[in-house]
């Protein structure tokens, strides 16, 4: 079985992750009025041929996998379906999955593309140590909880949308009170901040201790995750020191994640410490 | 012996009619007696609500005997002597068996599917089997009729969903708040339907409530029945911070509350959600508040708009459920023979 690799199993996950999102446009039509527990099972078919494409890289490269593209990307989305099976423990939390899947399908699919996997530059190996690992493994985190933050914001301005136009699906379908929601978009994205906030120091310790760190004070990345960092900033302070919640506040949470999806890749590609 | 039902109720008369044949529940087991002392029937339930009266009888008669007695009874007691035409009705075997379990089952209601009745009709027939009217044939009846409810209840959506004002208000306020406990309630003009839906609310939990009215005294007496406080219509705009749900119903001929009054009030609740419900014609909130941002405004139509969706979704299942009904009158006709244990007589106040 020398063919099948860690890359076999995840095109697997990404199949049940297509299948839900197949699934998935099934329950918006219904409206959300049946308990999801199909879908919930899908994306837990799915984690589990994910974590195990996880276990054997990282098994075969003997740490932990966030050395490339590919393994950063599938890393962020295997914390996102993470926290959504944990979210959906709670059944009305559970429609969270329908909103998610496409998400993971689309990463899941940019993922698989062949030139993300490519090996450690040399650079990447010079800098390679136990730090930089959790350094890469806390963003990917923190990119998983703003992605699943901005797929709760996606569920909230839905059910708010409904609400708002009195549409009856607002009433007969089972998702969760906006309010409920917007607590959810505001945790994740909180907890992301942590995680971000935590790997960015980290990042910052390592490159300190690499030879002449400040020859990358100017580098994309560098400047770019700065930005973030100030963005989910600003979303937060704008949330509990200006009361900025709801509708613009779930906004903000798809807004700066769309923008993390689309500049992500970018800036690693200009970046020479960052791209392999 | 055989079943029959005679009486008269929302579908057959007015409420000026019905309120003339209803019987006061203390008046109930002399009436009872009163049948069976005159060999009418030999077991007897007297149903009287605000919407319907009716005896079911189980006798020996010819239907048509049976029913002439029974409509002179009913009109005799109630000393009615105005012309009636098709006020009452009347229901022999196998209709009569149909009639009750679909009574039984809330089907032939005015709201649709509603349980109270259930109730109503379990209290009538305890009452009548405490004083000793009733015997086989009413108990195999009844009991099915109340096994039957019950399936249907469980087995379809007959009584799914909000059919009024104040239950389709709750259900918006459960859609928008996370739990009623921590939430507040306001009634601005104290009229039958807010007061209604301040129930619900707070039936369901909401935290406390605060009711103004132009007249003041009127707003103290609501605020008392409802365990609330009463304000001065000139200060609620003052007590606006601590309220998250908005019942309106003035008789005011403008809008007491618009889009400029609105924005700094919401900018003082740190923008938290406001559900604001305007029951009252003409409107008291104006349209436009709806496109703030956290602000979910319903009026009157649009609730009625949801509790008709829900009535037309248990209309629906009328069919399944009269499916249900003949089958289960047919298996009871076929078997009349069929052992019922004998009811356990529990005194009428259990009987819900």
């Amino acid at each position: 079985m020398s063919w099948f690799s860690d890359r076999h199993l995840f095109l697997l996950a990404v199949v049940v992750y297509g299948l839900s999102t197949t699934y998935s446009v099934f329950l918006w039509r219904k409206g959300f009025r049946r308990d999801d527990h199909v879908n919930y099972l899908l994306l837990l078919g799915a984690f589990s041929l994910h974590t195990s494409a996880m276990f054997l890289r990282g098994f075969r490269l003997n740490h932990c996998p966030v050395s490339n593209l590919y393994e950063a990307t599938t890393f962020a989305s295997w914390s996102i379906v993470a926290t959504y099976l944990a979210l959906g423990l709670w059944p009305r939390l559970r429609f969270l999955g329908a909103f998610a899947s496409p998400v993971l399908f689309g990463i899941g699919v940019f993922a698989l593309m062949p030139s993300l996997d490519a090996p450690p530059h040399a650079i990447n190996s010079q800098v390679s140590s136990v730090w930089t690992s959790v350094h890469a493994a806390l963003l990917s985190l923190a990119y998983g909880a703003f992605g699943l933050s901005s797929v709760a914001a996606v569920m909230y301005l839905t059910q708010e949308h409904n609400l708002k136009l009195h549409k009856l699906q607002a009433i007969f379908s089972l998702l969760p009170p906006i309010q409920r929601l917007e607590a959810v978009v505001g945790r994740l994205l909180l907890s992301g901040f942590v995680l971000l906030t935590v790997g960015l120091a980290l990042g910052a310790f390592a490159l300190a201790h690499m030879p002449h760190p400040q020859a990358y004070r100017g580098s994309p990345k560098i400047v770019w995750s700065a930005v973030v960092w100030l963005l989910y900033l600003s979303l937060i302070i704008m949330r509990w020191k200006f009361a900025q919640g709801g509708r613009r506040f779930a906004l903000g949470a798809i807004g700066s994640f769309v923008f993390v999806l689309l500049t992500f890749w970018g800036t690693n590609a200009l970046d020479a410490l960052h791209n392999p | 012996m055989s079943l029959v039902v005679l009486g008269l109720n929302h579908h057959s008369c007015p409420v000026s009619v019905r309120e003339r044949f209803a019987f006061a529940e203390a008046r109930v087991p002399a009436a009872l007696q009163l049948l069976r002392q005159s060999s009418i029937s030999d077991e007897v339930v007297i149903l009287s609500t605000c919407n319907r009266v009716e005896i079911y009888a189980a006798t020996s008669l010819e239907p048509s005997k049976a029913f002439a007695a029974l409509k002179d009874f009913l009109v005799t007691c109630h000393d009615y002597r105005d012309p009636l035409t098709d006020e009452i009705y009347t229901l022999s075997e196998p209709q009569s068996l149909y009639h009750l379990f679909k009574v039984a089952a809330g089907l032939d209601s005015m709201v649709l599917g509603e349980t109270e009745i259930f109730g109503q009709l379990k209290k009538a027939y305890n009452l009548a089997l405490q004083n000793g009217h009733t015997g086989k044939e009413l108990n195999k009846a009844f009991q099915r009729a109340f096994n039957v409810a019950k399936h249907i209840r469980s087995s379809t959506s007959i009584q799914r969903g909000s059919v009024s004002i104040g239950s389709v208000a709750v259900e918006l306020a459960e859609k928008i708040f996370s739990q009623l406990s921590d939430r507040d309630v306001m009634v601005i003009g104290a009229g039958d339907t807010s007061e209604k839906t301040a129930r619900a609310l707070l039936s369901r939990g909401a935290r406390g409530i605060i009711v103004t009215n132009r007249s003041h005294e009127r707003a103290v007496l609501l605020a008392q029945d409802l365990g609330g406080r009463a304000i001065q219509f000139d200060q609620w705009a003052a007590e606006f911070e601590e309220v998250d749900i908005v019942i309106s119903s003035t008789s005011a001929p403008h809008y007491i509350l618009d889009r400029i009054k609105l924005e700094p009030l919401m900018k003082i609740r740190r923008n938290r959600p406001l559900l604001l419900i305007d029951i009252a014609v003409p409107r008291d909130i104006e349209p436009e508040v709806n496109f703030m941002e956290n602000v979910f405004l319903y009026n009157i139509d649009d609730l009625q708009a949801i509790a008709d969706d829900y009535l037309k979704q248990r209309e629906e299942e009328v069919g399944r459920c009269e499916q249900i009904i003949r089958e289960k009158a047919a298996g009871l006709l076929a078997n009349p023979t069929s052992n019922y244990p004998r009811p356990e007589v529990r005194p009428a106040y259990n009987s819900r």
